[in-house]
C-alpha cells in the first residue's frame, strides 16, 4: 500500500468574473512508504494546493486521494500524518511547550509520553529555553522550528510539509535536512514541497516537478543526477601528451576533462601509456539544470 | 474538542479581555450614587442599572469576541494548522463556541456577584416597599446570559459566511436589535392596530418573527426589578427554545464551514 496515493486530483477555482483558474489539472502520484518525496515546483505552481487538498482544507473539484489508505475527506486520514503548513501561524498566546501539549492531546497522546516527547521535540528543535514563553515573543525562524516541532510530537508514520525549510537560517536548514534524513532511517514516509531544488538534491529519493498545476514529470533524484553526467574529470600522473593536448582545456597539470564517451577509449589509453589514475569525477547538469529544462520546455 | 476549549479560553483570558471587564464593572461602583437620584425607587433602579450593565458588557463581548473569534483564526493563519490535525472543523467550531460559552459563564458569576453587592448595598441604605427577590435577580442574569450565549451562535453563523469581519460584526448587531423587536412586531400586527397593514406584510413578519430570534423572551428584568414571580412552564420553554435554536445556528454553521475552502 502507498503511503500516499493521488489520483486525477483537480482543483479548479472560480476567479473574479467567473474566470476559471486551474490550479492542480489531474495530478496522479504515488508515494512509496518510507521514502522522501520532493515536490518541486515554480511559485505558484500548485504545491500548496495540492498539500492543503490532501489535508482537507481545500476540497478537490474531481479525483481523489488517499493516505495510507484513508479517503482524505475524512478527518481519520489525518491520524497518521504530521502537516506543516507553508509559513505557519500558532496561537500566539501560547508557549511553544502548550501548542504542543495541545497536537498531543488531539492525537489522543496523554500523560508521561506526551511529556517526554514534548521536551524531547523541544530540545531537538533547540527552543527548549523558550518553551515557556508566549510565541508571539518567537523570531520567524522560530515559529518555523515550532512546526517542524509540532509535527514530530506525536511520531506519525507520515509527515506532509509545505517549504519546511522557509525562513529557516543555515543552521536551522541543516537540522531539518538531518531530521528528514532521520525519519528516513526510521522508514517514515516524507513528502514536502519546495522551491530550492539543492534541498531535494541532497535528501530526495524521489521528485516530481509541477508547473503550472501538471505534474511534469516524477523521477528518482539519482537517476537525474546520474543521467545528467556530461563528462567526466580524471585526474592521473604522467599522461600522455597526446591525450594532454587534446583533453586538457584548462591547462591544470595532472587533469583531463574527458567527455562521458570518450571515458573507455581514454583510460585504456591511460593504462597503456603506463599513467596512474588517481581520481574519476563525473561533471553532471545538477538537478536545478534539470528543473530549468523541464519549467522551460513545459512553457514553450 | 476539550483541548479546542481549553485553548480558547486560555485565549480569551491573555488577550487580557477579562481584565477589560474588570475595568468595566468598575462602573457598578457608580450604581448606588446614581440610584440615590431616584428619590425613592433607589433598589428599583440599582437592579435596573445593574443589570443593564451587564447586559451591555455581554452585548460588547457577543459582537466583538463572537464575532470575530473564527476571523481572527482564518485571518491569522492559526486554522491551518488546527484544521490539518485530525479534528472535524464541527469539533473545531463546537469547542471554539463553548469555550466562548464557558467564559460568558464564569464572567456571569463575577458580574453577578458585582451586581448582588451593589444591589444589597443600595437596598441597605434606602430598603425597599417589597424585599429583594434575590433567585429572580440570579434567574434573570442566567437568561441574560443564555440569550447573548445565542448571539454568539448567530455571530459564529456569519463567521462561516464571510471571510470580512464586518459581517459577523454588524449582521450580529442587526440580529440583536431585530430580535429585540419581533415579539413588539408581532404583537402590534395580532392587534386590531395591526388590522391597516397589508395581508403580505403581516406574513412578511409573522414569517420574520418564527425565522428571527426571539429575545424578550428571555428578558425577565421586570420580574427581577420589582419582583414578580415567574412562570416554570415559561421558563422551561424559554431554555428549550435557546437550546433547539442554538443547536440549529450552529449545525447550520458547521455545515457552511465544513464546506470552507480554506485558500
Amino acid at each position: 500500500m502507498s503511503a500516499i496515493s493521488i489520483e486525477n486530483l483537480t482543483k479548479t477555482y472560480r476567479g473574479k468574473r467567473g474566470a476559471k483558474v486551474d490550479a492542480l489539472k489531474e495530478l496522479t502520484l504515488e508515494i512509496e512508504a518510507g521514502e522522501v518525496f520532493g515536490f518541486l515546483g515554480p511559485n505558484g505552481a500548485g504545491k500548496s494546493t495540492a498539500i492543503k487538498t490532501l489535508m482537507g482544507l481545500i476540497s478537490p473539484t474531481s479525483g481523489s486521494a488517499t493516505i495510507l489508505g484513508k479517503d482524505i475527506t475524512t478527518p481519520d486520514a489525518r491520524r497518521s500524518v504530521g502537516f506543516l503548513p507553508e509559513n505557519p501561524s500558532f496561537y500566539d498566546y501560547l508557549s511553544a511547550e502548550e501548542y504542543l501539549v495541545f497536537v498531543g492531546k488531539t492525537f489522543a497522546m496523554s500523560g508521561p509520553e506526551l511529556k517526554e516527547k514534548t521536551a524531547s521535540v523541544l530540545n531537538r528543535l533547540d527552543l527548549w529555553e523558550a518553551r515557556k514563553r508566549p510565541m508571539r515573543s518567537y523570531s520567524k525562524g522560530m515559529v518555523q522550528r515550532v512546526g517542524i516541532a509540532q509535527v514530530l510530537v506525536h511520531d506519525p508514520d507520515v509527515y506532509i510539509l509545505d517549504e519546511p525549510m522557509s525562513g529557516l537560517d543555515p543552521l536551522g536548514r541543516t537540522l531539518v535536512k538531518e531530521i528528514i534524513k532521520e525519519l528516513r532511517e526510521r522508514g517514515k514516509t516524507v513528502f514536502f514541497s519546495t522551491h530550492i531544488t539543492a534541498d531535494v538534491e541532497l535528501i530526495c529519493d524521489r521528485v516530481g516537478i509541477l508547473v503550472a498545476g501538471a505534474l511534469q514529470t516524477v523521477r528518482p533524484v539519482q537517476e537525474i543526477l546520474a543521467a545528467g553526467v556530461v563528462g567526466y574529470q580524471v585526474k592521473a600522473k604522467d599522461i600522455p601528451q597526446e591525450l594532454f593536448s587534446y583533453y586538457n582545456a584548462d591547462s591544470q597539470a595532472e587533469w583531463l576533462s574527458v567527455p562521458k564517451a570518450d571515458l573507455g577509449p581514454v583510460m585504456a589509453r591511460l593504462q597503456a601509456a603506463g599513467s596512474t589514475v588517481e581520481l574519476v569525477e563525473p561533471q553532471r547538469k545538477d538537478l536545478e539544470a534539470f528543473f530549468l529544462d523541464i519549467v522551460a520546455h513545459s512553457q514553450a | 474538542m476539550t483541548s479546542m476549549i481549553s485553548v480558547t479560553l486560555k485565549g480569551i483570558f491573555r488577550d487580557r479581555v477579562f481584565q477589560g471587564i474588570l475595568m468595566t464593572a468598575l462602573i457598578f461602583l457608580l450604581i448606588p450614587t446614581v440610584s440615590l437620584l431616584s428619590m425613592r425607587q433607589v433598589t428599583e433602579l440599582s437592579i435596573t442599572l445593574a443589570l443593564s450593565l451587564n447586559s451591555l458588557i455581554f452585548l460588547l463581548l457577543s459582537v466583538f469576541l463572537g464575532g470575530t473569534m473564527l476571523w481572527k483564526d482564518i485571518e491569522r493563519r492559526y486554522s491551518y494548522g488546527v484544521l490539518g490535525l485530525p479534528m472535524t472543523r464541527s469539533s473545531y467550531l463546537a469547542g471554539k463556541f463553548a469555550g466562548v460559552a464557558l467564559f460568558f459563564l464564569l464572567t456571569a458569576i463575577v458580574l453577578g456577584a458585582a451586581t448582588f453587592v451593589v444591589v444589597f448595598f443600595a437596598s441597605s441604605l434606602y430598603p425597599p416597599e417589597r424585599p429583594v427577590q434575590w433567585e429572580i435577580i440570579a434567574l434573570c442574569l442566567f437568561f441574560d446570559v443564555m440569550k447573548y450565549v445565542l448571539l454568539v451562535a448567530i455571530a459564529f453563523l456569519f463567521s462561516t459566511l464571510s471571510t470580512s469581519f464586518f459581517l459577523p460584526v454588524f449582521g450580529t448587531i442587526a440580529i440583536f436589535l431585530a430580535g429585540g423587536a419581533t415579539q413588539q412586531v408581532y404583537d402590534y400586527i395580532h392587534s386590531t392596530a395591526g388590522d391597516t397593514l397589508t395581508p403580505l406584510v403581516k406574513q412578511a413578519a409573522s414569517g420574520l418573527y418564527y425565522l428571527l430570534p426571539n429575545f424578550s423572551a428571555f428578558d425577565l428584568k421586570v420580574n427581577a426589578i420589582y419582583g414578580l414571580s415567574t412562570s416554570f412552564s415559561g421558563l422551561l420553554l424559554t431554555i428549550g427554545y435557546f437550546l433547539l435554536y442554538t443547536t440549529f445556528i450552529l449545525s447550520l454553521a458547521a455545515l457552511i464551514f465544513s464546506r470552507r475552502e480554506m485558500r
